[in-house]
């Protein structure tokens, strides 16, 4: 794609690109240098740039106790769960309405806008009567369901855009070749709708990751605390916040997003370089 | 129109989606008649890391010597997302605690509302007079307690007293004096330009809080049942003057930066005076977090009032409180008074906690950083009990009104302005 | 449907509505999709969505509609019967001249951020395709890292940049000359908002970049091509053939944009710990807040939750309206 771009183009993208990576880039830098940094250093008149004279003090504190490895494991299970089976839900959903007349579509697209719309910050004390009721407080699954419903209503409609994307046409040859509807669909569609899989599911597991409100009500045992609820244990009112703690705690939390987007965006770029649609 | 046709369709739609999820809702009747069963598991909700590992295994250890076939079981919580998480908690039979700590100013919040089970009869038991008075004030209602303290965490003012040399100014006795030390503390060190005499940012009201106390003044004054903002009174207003000095002629703490991470400015030798918990020494002797060589030359007083004795210093803490409806309520109890027993509270000033009992304080020790702390305790005060104090805290009318008064605003006109939105808030 | 949400073939303004004509789905000729009659399908497909959604947000929503029209507090969550006030809530949130104040400046507010954030968004995405692999791998991963950092971490970090003493910002603009010692950012509501913006812009660009770059793997490589040789120049590619294919995809993100920036919280009520006076400062998440959920009157809560929805069902209408003109065809 690239190649065809006029040299001033090229130049401008890339200086554009480099600005923008340095700007999105800095606060991360500073939180990772802080997370070397004594405290004294991390907060003083002269800025510390690099974390020379560093250590890996804050590092071991969030480490030591192990607490770390059961919140890594319960972040882990609710995020993927919760990115498994929001994407397949929502990827039959947006198929129902892309590719299919019903009665009630429109509706059904409506409502999931107006869901999407709903400030969902008073709602937790609902929710958290609801996963009570069905014996879910505490437990991976509840936690997952309220994910789940609110990362549906985008993943939804952004699926459906993708899908909306790639010509029925294309459905239709293979049909013609001897292909059934599903068949025509797995090995034709299917495969052109990986970026927009990669996208919802970076989401989805973004918001899962770090989700705060709903999780500190809903798992209030030590064991099955989530990785933010984890993090949020180095804020202490009565001792004041060790800031050095935290930052190594992020950064240790920021790490898996990574991993898994590394996994995934290999889908992506796929996506371009075979040069995508030949809609 | 097809779009309203829609959306009359969405509506259907929704409804349908609810009509799938009709849960039960039903809150239970609260009532925990009896006191309990006589063997069960006792959970404790404990937050932060405040209660040292000595006296949580103290405490497990003798709950369950004591009450033989009964366990105790320490749920660790955080301090951040408590009030969520005790609002949906504590409302559900199932899942409440049986004992939980709660912030003393976030006590009255959930007192008024019910959550908690009355221990007026068992306060006898507990320590009677001798618990720490405003924490129990706190936490009554129409006669009735609540919850009894904890823990209490000191505050007191932290000199250098080498600046203190080289000004040629002594320790001050009487407030008026305080504010003359802090001004001369200010004019001897032009260098840096945000040196502070008195360290005092401009959304520091709890600091503040004490100038209106000192001068006679109240935040707010009950009457009739009825709570209103006093700010505007001729009291609180000269209190709220003496602030305003401390403001623009002895600090140079950002006019609307808030008091966290005091140790920075202290450590930069930004800072002569400052007033914060008594914990912020651990911070400054640690090289790691802060400046051993200038903590060599700190000392600390209590702030000292008009009449020379120590002036009313609000004053942050815990306090424990049996959830309404636990099943649990006797056995609840009883580990609530091992927890207030001399030996556990003993554990706490060990680790520089201020203990629930005045006859207690004692155990501090007697250097200057206790006998501090026991003058400045001898005389705190609490944030009115009123049912909607949480709400002027959560709209941040205090802060406002300091970092207002901090920027030279006219006093009384930002205290009025600040009583006449407390006034639609105070009472729930 | 309308328009030429889908790969459209020629660098023509707006193909004609085919949705009559089967091609033969090879030469690019398509503009539109087709539907099959009404099938036994969808329902299993839908299923487990709406199962989900039912589940998890039906009740709670129910609940939110009837607390609305409760006085319910912290008295209630523990057992006191709720009384029923009808309207009243509503009454009293909309008699607060206050809030009227507050929600001008939260919707002058949210336009300028999510217009912002789509912007940038949108730019760095296009520019994307233009840059060579090595520059748009480190542009991605820094996008991502920023959209990885925790909340907390980034917050805390663009506080302590924008520090009054110890700000990095004011350490650089001091020493490339400017008078910045001991500047205070909070302190004046506009360029309290500014630096708001800054961080929000910030904290959503990365999704909002990355959505539409996986979007635009759907433009079709033929269809530009043939449009540069019927001799589209660049902007006209852009207009008539990419920004139709990016369309669906972007009215979705945008909306989401404004959903979030209207009810903005954490940003607002973090700096305003940091600084600033509050009451200048306060949007429609930090003072709904306040009002209810801080001061544990839920009834009030759910009422201010319907005036927020009903706030942006107005806002985002034209938004709505063009997204289901898309869906008729």
């Amino acid at each position: 794609m690239a190649r065809r771009a006029p040299r001033s183009l090229r130049v401008t993208a890339n200086v554009v690109g480099l600005l923008a990576a340095l700007v999105a880039v800095f606060p991360v830098y500073w939180m990772v240098n802080s997370a070397f940094l004594p405290r004294n250093k991390i907060r003083a008149p002269e800025p510390t740039w690099l974390p020379f004279g560093g250590d890996l003090d804050n590092f071991r504190t969030v480490l030591g106790g192990g607490t770390f490895w059961d919140a890594l494991a319960t972040s882990l299970m609710v995020t993927l769960s919760t990115v498994v089976v929001a994407v397949l839900f929502a990827f039959a959903a947006a198929v129902a309405v892309s590719r299919f007349r019903f009665r009630g579509r429109t509706s059904f697209i409506l409502a999931l806008l107006v869901i999407q719309m709903i400030p969902v910050e008073g709602l937790f004390i609902s929710q958290y009567k609801m996963l009570e009721s069905a014996d879910l407080l505490n437990t991976v699954g509840g936690l997952t369901l309220v994910y789940v419903a609110t990362v549906l209503p985008f993943t939804v409609w952004t699926l459906r855009g993708f899908v909306d994307g790639v010509p029925y046409e294309l459905e239709e040859a293979a049909m013609i070749d001897g292909c059934s509807r599903t068949q025509a669909f797995l090995r034709v569609t299917f495969p052109l709708l990986a970026p927009g899989l990669v996208a919802t599911g970076v989401f989805g597991f973004i918001q899962a990751w770090n989700e705060f409100t709903l999780a500190v009500v809903v798992m209030t045992r030590e064991d099955r605390r989530t990785l933010p609820l984890w993090l949020s244990s180095f804020t202490e009112v009565n001792r004041g916040t060790d800031w050095g703690a935290i930052m190594a705690g992020s950064t240790l939390i920021a790490i898996p997003v990574v991993l898994f987007f590394l996994a995934v965006q290999g889908r992506m770029v796929a996506g371009l370089t075979s040069g995508a649609v030949k809609g | 129109m097809r779009i309203k046709r829609t959306l009359a369709g969405a509506a259907l739609t929704a409804l349908a989606l609810t009509a799938l999820a009709a849960c039960g809702d039903d809150e239970g009747d609260g009532s925990s008649a009896d006191g309990g069963p006589d063997k069960a598991d006792i959970r404790v909700w404990l937050n932060g890391a405040d209660t040292p590992d000595a006296a949580r295994e103290w405490l497990k250890e003798t709950f369950e010597e004591e009450n033989p076939g009964s366990t105790l079981t320490i749920e660790q919580q955080e301090w951040d997302g408590l009030v969520e998480k005790l609002t949906t908690a504590l409302s559900s039979e199932s899942e409440t605690p049986d004992v939980v700590e709660i912030g003393n100013t976030q006590a009255p919040t959930f007192t008024s509302a019910g959550a908690f089970s009355d221990l007026t009869d068992d306060l006898d038991d507990l320590g009677g007079d001798d618990l720490l008075p405003g924490f129990v004030e706190g936490a009554t209602v129409d006669g009735s307690t609540y919850a009894v303290p904890y823990y209490a965490g000191a505050k007191y003012v932290f000199y250098r007293k080498d600046l203190f040399d080289k000004a040629g100014v002594t320790v001050p006795t009487t407030l008026d004096e305080f504010v003359d030390t802090a001004v001369k503390l200010k004019q001897a060190n032009p260098d840096p330009a945000n040196f502070s005499g008195f360290w005092f940012p401009g959304q520091d009201w709890r600091n503040g809080a004490a100038f209106v106390w000192d001068a006679g003044g109240e935040l707010a004054v009950e009457d009739g049942g009825e709570w209103a903002g006093a700010l505007s009174s001729p009291e609180s207003v000269a209190g709220l003057e003496t602030a305003q000095k401390l403001f623009a002629e002895a600090s140079g703490a950002p006019k609307d930066g808030n008091e966290a991470d005091p140790q920075t400015p202290f450590c930069a030798g930004e800072v002569g005076m400052m007033s914060t918990p008594s914990w912020v020494m651990g911070l400054l002797t640690d090289p790691k977090t802060g400046c051993p060589e200038l903590a060599d030359q700190v000392g600390v007083f209590a702030l000292p009032g008009s009449d020379g004795g120590p002036a009313p210093v609000l004053l942050g803490g815990s306090d424990l409180a049996v959830p309404a409806k636990s099943g649990n309520q006797d056995l609840a109890r009883k580990a609530i008074a091992l927890m207030l027993s001399d030996e556990y509270q003993t554990i706490l000033a060990e680790n520089n906690l201020t203990p629930a009992k005045e006859s207690l304080a004692s155990l501090l020790g007697d250097d200057e950083f206790a006998q501090a702390t026991i003058e400045a305790a001898s005389n705190a005060k609490l944030t009115p009990a009123a049912p909607g104090w949480a709400t002027v805290e959560g709209s941040r009318v205090l802060e406002d009104l300091f970092s207002g008064i901090a920027q030279g605003g006219d006093v009384a006109e930002l205290a009025a302005k600040a009583d006449e939105q407390m006034n639609s808030q105070l009472n729930g | 449907m309308t328009g030429p949400a889908t790969t459209t073939p020629r660098p023509a303004p707006r193909p004609p509505r085919r949705a009559d004509r089967p091609g033969d789905g090879r030469d690019g000729d398509r503009p539109t999709r087709r539907r099959r009659p009404r099938q036994p399908l969808p329902s299993g497909l839908l299923l487990p969505a709406l199962l989900a959604l039912a589940v998890a947000l039906g009740y709670p929503l129910v609940r939110q509609v009837v607390l609305s029209m409760q006085e319910f507090g912290l008295s209630q969550q523990f057992g006191r019967p709720p009384s029923w006030v009808g309207l009243e809530n509503y009454r009293e949130l909309v008699t607060d001249p206050y809030l009227w104040k507050v929600t001008v400046r939260s919707l002058v507010f949210c336009l300028v951020n999510a217009g912002a954030t789509m912007v940038v968004g949108t730019g760095l995405a296009l520019l994307m395709r233009h840059m060579s692999r090595p520059v748009r791998l480190v542009l991605q991963s820094g996008l991502l890292l920023a959209w990885a950092m925790p909340v907390v971490a980034s917050l805390t970090v663009w506080q302590w940049l924008f520090d009054t003493q110890y700000g990095v910002v004011n350490w650089l603009l001091t020493r490339l000359g400017g008078d910045y010692e001991g500047h205070a950012w909070l302190l004046e509501p506009a360029s309290f908002f500014l630096v708001a913006t800054v961080v929000i812009v910030w904290m959503s660009v990365p999704f909002v970049a990355f959505t539409l770059y996986a979007a635009l793997t759907q433009v079709s490589e033929d269809t530009l091509e043939a449009a540069e040789i019927d001799g589209a120049g660049p902007v006209q590619r852009l207009r008539h053939v990419i920004l139709p294919t990016l369309r669906p995809v972007m009215l979705v993100v945008g909306l989401l944009q404004i959903i979030w920036d209207l009810r903005v919280f954490t940003q607002i009520y973090v700096l305003q710990k940091a600084g600033g006076t509050t009451r200048d400062t306060n949007l429609l998440g930090t003072y709904i807040y306040r009002l209810g959920i801080g001061g544990g009157d839920f009834g009030m809560a759910a009422a201010v939750a319907i005036f927020m929805l009903a706030l942006t069902v107005l806002l985002t209408a034209p938004y709505v309206r063009a997204m289901l003109r898309q869906e008729e065809s």
